[in-house]
């Protein structure tokens, strides 16, 4: 089940109506910028090729997805909704008009190949800006566009070893683990769209393009300064300590009805677990000095942690969740997947996902941007299969007459 | 010398939050908005979190609040008084921006709700930073980092199989979701800049967390098959393979991926394997780009030999020779950095990636990440160190709303500012 489609109309055009953006982005990073411009009402161009496939257009996490149709990959469709689809053959040098025309075209170009790509390809920003003195571009990558590891590749796990998110997650006793869901890999858009709004309005001010480095490790390690400054300042190594901070208590997932089902409950100060106690009806073991205040509940953890586990195995997550809540105590539910897409009242409320109709895979829930403007609303919109719009946007935007076209298709520059 | 600006130099910001939103203000304040941190008298409860400078608590020594409120003001301000809200409100006519994290509701129970806000200045910019988001059936629960992150799907894919699901070390979901409100914030500017009119910023924590689970999602939803926490095994498809490793002297990333992707750490850890005179289960295979364990006809015993090899050699090696060596040979591995090791990186270093920044009580400037991105026309850095509790009143009382020096005492004495 997805959530609703509210039906509320639109009382104002989308934020970015009217912004142009040429769109090299792929792999999670590049999609998802070009993602939040395009959901927002932006008109990006989505430039791919078959030659150099898109990792989400291969990927087969799911059964309904083939080996050999781009179309039918549904991690695509969520990573690149609203955009419109060219494909291009950039190798190809028929193609450097195509872009060129591109260029003039743009207020914003988007791109996160690995360092050093476009400017074998020629289309650099030192090229681009010939074109576009004021275009603002923005290029993000692993590492960044300078530096001894510009060049090398790397993944969502590279920013969390390199950040120190890996050595701060898990069991003491354990090696380090992260959860199954991407970090630096989404947390990167967000900071890459929002440079891109903000070098939009020093544009309006100044007349001033700009080109904008962006690196995932760079942006993962401000999630760690606390530590940093910890080590700097006292010398001092946090070590992975489970569920457990140095602050709170008890904090934890505990154990409930039925099979692997948990409940958090966070306690952060007197009032919380006075009203811990009640909901537990308060057992003897509360008064006991060995819990009765934050530092003896923290010296104690091990033994609290047991005690309130043979509570809240009673009762369900929810029902554990619930009765904290109510109380006034911070808890919530270990949901997961089949929780939150077929039950969560919550996130339907704020149609978390949007139930669009894709031509190879029908309808399905798209993500719409988790930050909702109350007045300019987001449109989200299925992503385009293949160079759905490549004649399109050829013809009607760039202006290509229809031999010039036909030209360019019997050099096989479209692919 | 070119003189660099930032990209919003010339706006303000009220930041009202907490823990859970003063990253956005952060942020914001790099692209130079002038953001003024308002804390009730005694300072931001969220000035109480560990760990702190020298060990000792103390409002202007927590080494977590001091991490997320460089380049801020404050000011000191008790919006529970009618004379402190009368306060607020002038300042609210002066400025551009107005960012909290409060229980949904608090904000309109004392008169300062959206709607009174555009009365007083119809431009301004509300964002709302809160666990579940402004209505819904969970809007008005508590929450916190752990709480959300439970709720959010990312805790159960999280941990070993067996013990309980964790949370991730680093406060990823305040993290995550302060990016993305001040995307929400900048975009509902260049909206203002159009329209003349502000609007109310809305981010759901739990929202925006569940928006990295997306391909988690899609699996449930198109095959019913639940992605669980599994340790170092990162879930891929049909075979999962391990993609954390211990090595001689820690821990290092390196994620065995099939297809194209992998191919190139693939193909160099074969060679490596060879060279180190192992037994090498990976050399059977000839066309790395081919090989996908993705699909369903990789064989389970060739992937656990393989695994078994690939753990054997990263225990024969330390953190250094795997990634000076690896990254000559294209292997691909990180080291699973601590504190010191991300302070000493060379890349960072040759990035210029660190400010130095001279908090309170500290005789020598401790090392700050300086930016979130870099640009060739605009400095947008963090330059300077989060502020003690009320340094700005001045600033703001005297000079700027022209309260008399007996006003102001008589604020301070009944406890509004």
């Amino acid at each position: 089940m997805l959530s609703k489609n509210s039906g509320v109309k639109d009382m104002a055009q989308p934020a970015l109506q009217g912004i142009k953006v040429l769109d090299f982005g792929w792999a999670l990073v590049g999609s998802l910028t070009g993602k939040h411009l395009a959901d927002n009402g932006a008109k990006v161009i989505r430039v791919e090729s078959s030659t150099r496939i898109d990792l989400s257009r291969t990927n087969r996490m799911v059964k309904i997805s083939s080996g050999n149709n781009p179309d039918d990959k549904p991690w695509y469709t969520h990573l690149n909704t609203s955009k419109l689809g060219l494909v291009l053959n950039l190798k190809k040098p028929q193609a450097k008009s195509i872009i060129k025309k591109l260029i003039q075209w743009a207020d914003v170009i988007n791109e996160n190949f690995t360092p050093g790509t476009l400017s074998k390809l020629g289309i650099d920003y030192n090229f681009v800006k010939t074109i576009k003195p004021d275009i603002i571009m923005l290029s993000s990558s692993a590492y960044g566009q300078t530096g001894p590891l510009a060049y090398e590749w790397g993944v969502d796990g590279t920013g969390l070893a390199m950040s120190g998110y890996l050595d701060q997650t898990g069991w003491p006793d354990r090696t380090p683990v992260g959860a199954n869901a991407p970090f630096g890999d989404v947390v990167l858009p967000y900071i890459n769209a929002m440079a891109i709004i903000a070098a939009l309005d020093y544009k309006r001010r100044t007349g001033k393009g700009q080109y904008i480095d962006t690196s995932m490790v760079e942006v993962c390690v401000h999630s760690n300064t606390p530590n940093l400054l910890d080590y700097q300042a006292n010398n001092h190594f946090r070590k992975r300590n489970g569920n457990r901070i140095d602050y709170a208590s008890p904090h934890g997932a505990f154990p409930c009805k039925g099979e692997d089902r948990w409940c958090t409950i966070a306690v952060f100060n007197e009032n919380e677990w006075q009203a811990f106690c009640h909901v537990i009806g308060n057992p003897a073991w509360t008064k006991d000095p060995k819990f009765t205040d934050m530092k003896s509940r923290k010296q104690n953890e091990d033994e609290l942690e047991n005690l309130i586990s043979q509570w809240t195995s009673q009762y369900t997550d929810y029902e554990v969740m619930y009765k904290m809540q109510t109380a006034g105590v911070p808890a919530g539910v270990v949901q997961t997947m089949a929780d939150i897409v077929d039950g969560d009242p919550q996130l339907r409320e704020r149609e978390f996902l949007l139930p669009i109709k894709n031509p190879e895979l029908g309808v399905f829930g798209h993500p719409t941007p988790a930050y909702k403007l109350t007045k300019t609303k987001a449109k989200v919109r299925h992503a385009p299969s293949m160079g759905e719009h490549t004649e399109f946007i050829c013809i009607n935007v760039l202006g290509l007459t229809d031999e010039e076209f036909a030209e360019l298709v019997g050099q096989n520059v479209f692919e | 010398m070119d003189m660099f600006e930032n990209l919003l130099s010339g706006y303000r910001a009220l930041d009202l939050t907490d823990e859970k939103g003063f990253i956005c203000g952060k942020i914001l304040a790099t692209l130079g908005i002038e953001v003024i941190k308002v804390e009730p008298p005694g300072g931001d409860p969220a000035r109480s979190i560990p760990p702190f400078l020298n060990g000792e608590p103390d409002i202007n020594n927590s080494l977590y609040w001091l991490s997320y409120n460089t380049d801020k003001h404050s000011i000191t301000l008790n919006l529970e008084f009618k004379r402190g809200r009368a306060l607020f409100r002038k300042l609210v006519a002066k400025c551009d921006f107005l960012i909290e994290s409060f229980k949904p509701g608090y904000l309109d129970s004392i008169g300062l709700g959206y709607i009174a806000l555009t009365k007083i200045n119809p431009r301004i910019i509300l964002t709302s930073i809160t666990p579940f988001g402004q209505k819904g059936p969970y809007s008005r629960f508590k929450g916190s980092e752990i709480v959300v992150s439970a709720m959010s799907g990312i805790m159960s894919t999280n941990g070993d199989s067996d013990r309980p699901p964790l949370r991730e070390g680093p406060d990823t979901v305040y993290f995550e979701s302060n990016a993305a409100a001040a995307l929400g914030t900048v975009l509902a500017h260049h909206v203002r800049e159009k329209t003349g009119e502000g609007q109310q910023v809305d981010v759901s924590m739990q929202e925006v967390a569940v928006k990295r689970t997306s391909s988690n999602l899609l699996v449930w939803e198109f095959d019913k098959c639940l992605i669980k926490r599994a340790g170092t095994i990162r879930t891929i498809g049909a075979r999962s393979t391990h993609w954390i490793w211990e090595c001689k002297d820690g821990h290092i990333f390196w994620s065995f991926m099939g297809g194209k992707p992998g191919s190139q750490g693939n193909r160099a850890m074969s060679k490596w394997i060879d060279d180190d005179g192992m037994e090498n289960p990976l050399r059977v295979i000839t066309n790395w780009e081919e090989f996908d364990m993705a699909a369903q006809d990789v064989s389970k015993d060739l992937l656990d030999a393989q695994q078994e090899a690939i753990r054997q050699f990263f225990l024969r090696h330390t953190k250094k020779e795997i990634t000076e060596e690896g990254f000559k040979r294209g292997l691909n591995a990180c080291a699973i950095n601590d504190p010191s090791d991300i302070l000493e990186n060379p890349q960072l270093k040759a990035r210029d990636y660190w400010a130095n920044i001279n908090s309170l009580k500290t005789d020598n400037p401790l090392k700050y990440p300086k930016y979130f991105f870099l640009s060739n026309q605009t400095e947008n850095f963090v330059k300077s160190a989060a502020p003690v509790v009320g340094e700005y009143n001045d600033v703001i009382y005297r000079n700027e709303l022209k309260l008399s020096a007996k006003e102001i005492t008589k604020l301070e004495s009944s406890g509004v500012i």
